[in-house]
């Protein structure tokens, strides 16, 4: 089953969704994430953070079709990007922030730290 | 198709007939961005290039592609006379760059081309806030330094180049033939047609074919869309290719 998973994952579903392309920093007050959502409109983004996880919803200004996709040989069209990352480290959901520009969606999330002062003897 | 065997390793495959005189070669292998790719296959589609020839070698993952319901070598070449377009479809994987640029350098002397261009990025951490792309440009000799100068290109002044326009430049200096890179500020990990217009732009100099990047621009989103998985893989074998030290400074800095 694990190796069927491995064959057949791809970055599209049959759903109208691809997973857009991502890049993940980690900083050292922060975790950055940006997408790159073409055909998307600011106001068509959509996003939730928990403590652990970012994920992203943007829907296309208008669908892009193909004739014959890939394996499945046939007609398809995508009207939405969806991913949901797991971080590599707890973030406050309260005070991440994000910006759209050109395309491309920042979404700055700062690391939940306790700082712990440690006195030298 | 004639074979010529330029190695053990890689094999380059000319159709019957081809001709060439004296052609300027332009590469767009995978790269940051995509931006060699993406302007060598508009240009391609823009002139009309025919398919000459392909290349070959177990190095390269063991994968045809399929275009109207004909499989094809993934690393093809296209051109006339005049100009030969090399571009891929699949990344290239790093213990296939050096056989690879050492067959393409064999066989642009053997075609007596008098110019190689590589187009390619610059990653630029700021690309979003840039509204067009500047493009920079090495030469591989002073003849080809002269010639960039001479067409009032921007020169990368110092630090590193990594994958495998940096080594056919190499290749180039080797078998004394001029070379340039052309470099245009991009995105490191996402597609970038924006780039790739700038580096046709920039092409313009040398070439003069004529070619109207409008049509690049417009179509940039799709583009983006079916760039997505061949960005993925050439993300993927970045790191391999050294590309993080296009950002350090070299020691000789002055």
């Amino acid at each position: 089953m694990g190796t069927e998973r491995r064959i057949i994952r791809t970055s599209w579903g049959h759903d109208g969704c691809l997973e857009p392309l991502y890049e993940l920093e980690d900083r050292e007050d922060a975790i950055l994430v940006t997408f790159d959502l073409p055909r998307v409109r600011k106001e068509n983004v959509e996003i939730n953070t928990t403590e652990n996880t970012v994920e992203v919803m943007a829907k296309m200004s208008d669908a892009v079709c193909w004739e014959r996709w890939g394996s499945v040989q046939k007609r398809i069209c995508f009207q939405a990007f969806r991913k949901q990352i797991r971080l590599p480290e707890p973030v406050d959901p309260e005070k991440t922030s994000a910006s759209f520009k050109n395309g491309i969606l920042r979404i700055t999330l700062p690391k939940v730290r306790r700082k712990v002062f440690i006195p030298i003897e | 198709m004639t074979s010529t065997v330029m190695g053990d390793e890689v094999r380059i495959a000319e159709k019957e007939g081809v001709k060439h005189k004296n052609p300027i070669v332009i590469e767009g292998l995978p790269d940051v961005g995509l931006v060699g790719t993406i302007a060598a296959s508009y240009i391609v589609e823009r002139m009309g290039y025919k398919e000459i020839g392909y290349i070959e070698s177990d190095l390269f993952p063991p994968v045809m592609v399929v275009h109207e319901g004909k499989s094809k070598n993934p690393l093809r070449i296209y051109g006339d006379e005049g100009v030969v377009v090399v571009l891929s479809e699949v990344a290239i994987p790093v213990g296939a760059v050096y056989p690879l640029t050492e067959a393409l350098a064999d066989w642009v002397k053997e075609i007596d081309s008098k110019l190689v261009i590589s187009m390619t990025g610059l990653p630029a951490a700021n690309r979003v806030d840039i509204e067009k792309p500047e493009v920079f440009a090495v030469g591989n000799s002073e003849e080809a330094l002269n010639e960039l100068k001479d067409k009032q290109m921007e020169l990368l002044e110092e630090g590193f180049i990594a994958g495998p326009y940096a080594i056919m430049l190499r290749e180039c200096s080797k078998r004394k033939m001029s070379a340039i890179s052309l470099l245009a500020q991009c995105f490191p990990v996402y597609p970038d047609p924006g780039a790739a217009a700038s580096v046709i732009e920039s092409l313009e100099k040398f070439l003069k074919l004529g070619i109207d990047v409008k049509e690049l621009l417009e179509k940039g989103e799709e583009i983006k869309l079916k760039a997505r998985d061949l960005m993925r893989q050439t993300a993927l074998s970045a790191p391999k290719m050294q590309k993080g030290v296009e950002q350090d400074i070299p020691i000789m800095y002055r």
